[in-house]
């Protein structure tokens, strides 16, 4: 990677300036620039604005785009609220010294299709605030992006849902073949697929036919897996063919719903 | 441009372009234990501190570290030559093209978890690769070492 | 009869079974050079390279097959910091093999370091040097490159005969018989016979027949290739390089330069990692061309991707196994057809092709009849080389799935079909005489063989209960067990050759040079430990020094399970010599014949008990006290064996099978292995350790994907995944006692037998866990799971 300026704004309203109007890239964690061959004609830095944070905000919790993976797998309010739930989801992502590096705003900002992160985003029921203080549903945004330049500045999480994380890989530490979340809102179910390969979707046909009912039965958590297979759609790469992702979501989709309810 | 990187207690003006990342400008610098393995973050040969946490300096911009606190294995040489013993009385230092990185990651585990069990430990170290050893003979090391530190 | 090439006699002491007689060796001796390289002191060739050198690029071919049509430099070439660019045209049209082998090699000559046509995605163009390494990627994309693109074949099975011909050049050629035939793009082919095996297969009453699909592999050894070039003080060419074969890559580069090899001198440096990927020149002829070119340093460390798109790979293979057997199981007929694909250029072809019948058909050597053939063919795809296992893998894959389909047909305990049919002390197999390595064989009898052994204990640690291999611990997950055996060999007879010289020093220590090749796997520390022993000294006073052409004896290099065996003999000889040697100079001392002078304890004593000399002293005084008598005390030795005992293996896997999904994991491996006696044991079981996880991945998770155009898709580490540390739930490996009369302190070899198993094991396994065969490798979730499928809809 080339990066031809590079500002490092002492404020999220400058660095947002930057974005907008001298059409700055936003640098997040900057993971993988290595062996990118693309040229920034200008990169802002991210770091050092003060978005590096977890923290308990009523009902809500709020990450600073610039959190590490790491910080969420060794997040204490993180895992109050959510048990092991990012743990499971982060922690297959190669190690601790990239998850030391790569950055919540990084990955839901890129809408990657392999993100093992931005499925139980979706699927918790996430917002995106962006700077100055507009918020977005973030399975929106993965699905649909943002119109024109951005600068995310933090995740909003509902605080009190239930979770359960699935996923398949061909080695515990390559990049994901599926992976799932399902959730129980307290007032509904959520679930999420992502690494289709594209980028994660939430499975409204299936999330309809659980209802709100917490504790639905074995074959009503079996039809609405086969229904969530039915509704995506799946493509095929390196790693696996969209048949097999299609045959196996129902299986992690049931293993996520059924740890869930419990 | 020109940035100050703090490696090992030392200040090291340094030149390098924006996009650049630090293994390539430390290794510039003369910084030999830091190793270039696979350039896309997998391998965990050019583990280095910053401001104590272990990252992947091939996937680190090295103006990032300007004015932060960098280490690498030799800056923490007389604990390395400690799990050295350790390593080298298994036979698990093998090729040792992983092993100032991987060294690196144990002693950041060591003040980090305070009673890993095998299960924490092989995670803990999940992203340093090694395809000599099979992974055994260093976790027999790292298990004989914590012991000897926790004897202490 | 023994001959000049006779192997080490039989020390003194040969019932040394028990090892604790030995003081050095048979012991966890701590690698010499382990704490520098954990504190990361330069060691490696890119940590040691002149600060003024000049980077080098190359340019590599974005096509599968295509013919150059030009080359323009100019744009490149005008870029600040440009040194040069250099084409086909700067280099002379001499075909070679970029194989480290013997001289002549079993590999066709069919390779020029540049050349008009380029024949895979990623071969070489053109190379590029300059100031910087950003110079010159940038001058390197800036080479114009005019193409004219033919048609590639891809497809192995479609390769044999195909209209489009890979190699059409003039001028290319075997060096001896291998049945070299490129308008054929046949590369190699080879066939065997031992009795009449159809008719065998026709008078059993038991038959069956597999055929197994193994993949290309990548070594993925952690160091990329690197080399960098200068001209010395006396004009010399000097190349440090991350090789396993110094020697060999001398005498190719010599050849393809058309250069007397005294002008090159070849030095390895530490490096990270072979496998048998660093057994060929990849890098050196660039950097070499660029110093001579404009007589400045140069270095190359290629990129993860070059290295995964241009260094070598594991020959893929297609292996038809058809076996006839008695009902009592014993087997009367073994049939063995191998396609095997060595990609664009034949390095390594005819070879590892004969090693996948060479090494294994022997295991089972009750059977009457016994055939081995095949053809290994071009294709437009990454040249396949030497990789661990070395074909013997692929055989064995083969041979061990027939085997257990052999137990299943019967319902007998595959370990007791296994016992029945296989090799012992004692015994031997025509397939020795027969198949060696490019060759005829030699005949062997098995002097070591504790297969036996190996199996009851891997049975005990595994928990082997043939009635009870599969249980399920979850619905739908399936814990299973399978098993395999596997030997391999120790070095090539009577064509691997290794030197060891031995010097003297005032302080009472010795200088050890070895051209043996350390890739990582401790050989200078188990080098010196024989040399220590055989001395009677510590590891201290041993200093190694290994593998450089100017400074060290020859060596073959570090290959073919050959370097404690071959490389360990010549060491104890050597050390043996002057022992001898130095005896005899304190005789001559103290005035009593050589027979009266007792060496221990590092002290020289008469029998009678009036004089003594420590070593210590006695090397002042050679050196400088001794007036006329004053000398340096030292010898050379060699060594070649005149057999190749291999090592053993007896492999025992319990496997998780989610049968919703096709996951399979490996809960624990168990390998039971006779290496002889282990110089040291902790770094022989290391050896087998890092053997079986590189086994396992092939088994599981490694694939060499491309494109249907011949683009390599699993091209970094992000698309090709080895196995981590969190992968494999446990591996326990065991070594049994043995003693291999011909080898040095009883030793045989390690470095290869651990990767031979886990794809038998583990296929046997998921046989076993579902009743399902296996043949396409690796597999994988959806491989696994399509398969569960289309067993249930049958």
């Amino acid at each position: 990677m080339e990066i031809l300026e590079y500002a490092r704004p002492r404020s999220t309203d400058e660095a947002f300036r930057l974005i907008r109007e001298q059409h700055g890239t936003a640098i997040g964690g900057a993971a993988w620039l290595r062996t990118n061959t693309k040229t920034l004609a200008l990169g802002v830095d991210l770091a050092g604005l003060g978005l590096e944070y977890v923290r308990e905000a009523g009902d809500h919790i709020e990450i600073g785009a610039m959190t590490t993976y790491r910080e969420l797998e060794t997040s204490r309010p993180l895992k109050a609220r959510f048990g092991a739930l990012f743990e499971a989801t982060v922690g297959h992502v190669v190690g601790i010294q990239l998850r030391n590096i790569i950055t919540v705003g990084g990955t839901v900002a890129g809408r990657y299709g392999f993100s093992d992160l931005n499925t139980t985003l979706c699927a918790l029921g996430a917002r995106a605030v962006f700077h100055p203080g507009r918020a977005v549903d973030l399975a929106d945004f993965i699905e649909k992006g943002a119109e024109g330049p951005f600068l995310l500045e933090k995740i909003l999480l509902p605080a009190s849902v239930r979770a359960a994380y699935q996923q398949m890989r061909i080695s515990r530490n390559d990049f994901p073949i599926l992976n799932t979340t399902s959730a129980w809102t307290g007032s509904g179910w959520r679930i999420a697929v992502g690494a289709r390969p594209a980028a994660a979707r939430l499975c409204r046909e299936a999330m309809a036919l659980l209802g709100n009912d917490p504790h639905p039965s074995d074959e009503k958590i079996v039809a609405a897996a086969r229904a969530a297979a039915r509704e995506l759609q799946f493509g095929s790469d390196i790693r696996a063919s969209a048949e097999y992702r299609r045959d196996i979501l129902p299986v992690l989709i049931r293993r996520a719903l059924t740890e869930v309810r419990g | 441009m020109n940035i100050t990187l703090h490696i090992n207690g030392k200040e090291q003006p340094v030149e390098c372009r924006a996009g650049e990342m630090l293994t390539d400008v430390l290794r510039r610098s003369g910084y030999a234990e830091v190793k270039r393995g696979c350039d896309t973050g997998n391998c965990g040969a050019c583990t280095v501190l910053v401001d104590g946490a272990p990252v992947l300096s091939c996937s680190y911009l090295a103006v990032r570290a300007d004015g932060r606190e960098i280490t690498t294995i030799q800056g923490l040489a007389e604990e390395a030559k400690k799990f050295a013993e350790f390593l080298t009385a298994e036979g698990a230092d093998q090729c040792g093209f992983c092993a100032p990185g991987f060294a690196l990651t144990v002693l950041s585990m060591k003040e980090e978890l305070s009673d890993p069990d095998e299960a924490e430990i092989r995670h803990y170290l999940a992203g340093n690769l090694c395809r000599c050893s099979g992974y055994e003979g260093q976790i027999r090391a790292i298990k004989k070492y914590l012991e000897a530190k926790h004897a202490q | 009869m023994r001959n000049d090439h006779s192997p080490t006699p039989p020390s003194a002491d040969t019932a040394l079974e028990a090892t604790g007689k030995f003081n050095v060796v048979a012991h966890d001796v701590p690698k010499v050079d382990g704490e520098g390289l954990v504190l990361g002191r330069p060691a490696y060739a890119d940590d040691l390279a002149p600060s003024n050198a000049l980077y080098v690029k190359l340019v590599r071919s974005p096509h599968a097959f295509a013919r150059i049509l030009s080359i323009d430099p100019v744009k490149a070439l005008a870029l600040p910091g440009v040194a040069c660019v250099l084409t086909w045209k700067d280099c002379p049209r001499i075909p070679i093999t970029r194989a480290g082998q013997g001289n002549p090699e079993p590999s066709p000559h069919d390779r020029f370091i540049l050349d008009e046509y380029v024949r895979y995605v990623g071969d070489e163009v053109a190379v590029v040097a300059a100031e910087s390494e950003a110079i010159a990627e940038k001058a390197a994309a800036l080479v114009k490159v005019e193409y004219q693109v033919l048609k590639p074949v891809l497809d192995f099975e479609e390769a044999l005969d195909n209209p489009v011909v890979i190699h059409p050049e003039p001028g290319i050629h075997e060096m001896f018989p291998i049945g070299f035939e490129p308008a054929r793009n046949i590369a190699a082919a080879y066939r065997m016979e031992i009795g009449d095996v159809e008719k065998e297969l026709a008078a059993s009453p038991v038959r069956v027949e597999t055929t197994i699909h193994t993949q290309a592999q990548q070594h993925v050894a952690l160091e990329p290739h690197t080399a960098f070039s200068y001209i010395d003080l006396h004009g010399r060419l000097v190349i440090v390089t991350s090789t396993q074969n110094p020697w060999h890559t001398r005498r190719l580069l010599g050849l393809a330069f058309q250069m007397p090899l005294h002008r090159i001198r070849i030095v390895k440096p530490r490096i990270g990692g072979g496998f048998g990927g660093k057994q060929h020149i990849h890098v050196e002829p660039y950097v070499a061309m660029v110093t001579m070119k404009t007589g400045r340093p140069a270095r190359l460390a290629l990129t993860r991707r070059e290295v995964f798109e241009a260094t070598f790979t594991r020959h893929e293979m297609r292996v038809t196994v058809r076996l006839g057997a008695n009902p009592d199981g014993m087997l009367r007929a073994i049939d063995m057809q191998v396609l095997s694909n060595t990609g664009a250029y034949g390095e390594h072809a005819l070879t590892t092709f004969m090693v996948a019948g060479s090494k294994t058909l022997p295991l089972y050597n009750k059977a009457v009849a016994v055939r081995f053939g095949g053809h290994v063919v071009y294709t437009n795809k990454v040249s396949a080389g030497a990789f661990r296992g070395y074909g013997a893998i692929q055989g064995l894959t083969g041979l061990e799935a027939a085997m257990d389909e052999l137990a299943h047909r019967l319902g007998v305990d595959p370990v007791e079909l296994r016992r029945k049919n296989m090799l012992h002390e004692g015994e031997t197999s025509e397939v020795f005489r027969i198949m060696g390595e490019g060759t005829e064989g030699i005949a062997m009898n098995i002097e070591s063989c504790k297969l036996e052994e190996c199996i009851a204990r891997g049975k005990e640690l595994i928990g082997w209960d043939p009635g009870h291999l599969v249980r399920e611990v979850a619905p739908g997950k399936l814990r299973a067990k399978g098993m395999a055996i596997a030997m391999q060999g120790s070095g090539i007879p009577l064509i691997d050759m290794g030197s060891a010289r031995i010097e003297f020093q005032d302080g009472g220590f010795f200088k050890l040079h070895v051209g043996a090749t350390d890739l990582g796997t401790g050989s200078d520390t188990i080098l010196a430990q024989i040399a220590a022993e055989e001395l009677g000294v510590d590891m201290e006073d041993i200093v190694v020094h290994s593998s450089d052409t100017d400074h060290t004896p020859f060596d073959v290099g570090a290959y073919a399970s050959s370097t404690t065996y071959v490389s360990g003999s010549a060491v104890l000889k050597a050390a043996r010599s002057l022992k001898a040697k130095l005896i005899g100079a304190v005789a001559d001392k103290f005035g009593v014949a050589p027979g009266d002078v007792i060496y221990k304890d590092k002290t020289f004593r008469t029998a009678d008990g009036t004089q003594s000399l420590s070593l210590d002293d006695f090397s002042y005084d050679t050196l400088y006290h001794d007036g006329a008598k004053m000398k340096t005390i030292e010898v050379t030795e060699s060594f070649t064996g005149d057999k190749s005992p291999p090592p053993y293996l007896a492999a025992f896997v319990e496997i998780e099978l989610d049968v919703e999904t096709g996951k399979v994991d490996v809960v624990h491996y168990v390998a039971v292995a006779d290496v002889g006696t282990p110089i040291n044991p902790n770094l022989a079981k290391i050896q087998i350790e890092g053997g079986l996880l590189q086994g396992i991945g092939l088994a599981l998770y490694e694939d060499v994907r491309y494109s249907d155009t011949g683009h390599m898709l699993s091209h970094t580490m992000m698309t090709y995944p080895i196995p981590s540390r969190e992968d494999v739930g446990r591996i326990t490996v065991e070594l049994v006692d043995s003693y291999e009369p011909s080898g040095p302190f009883g030793a045989k070899s390690a470095g290869e037998i651990g990767i031979d198993t886990p794809p038998s094991a583990i296929a046997n396994a998921i046989r076993n866990a579902v009743g399902i065969r296996l043949t396409e490798y690796p597999f994988t979730p959806e491989r696994v799971l399509a398969a569960l499928k289309a067993a249930k809809a049958q």
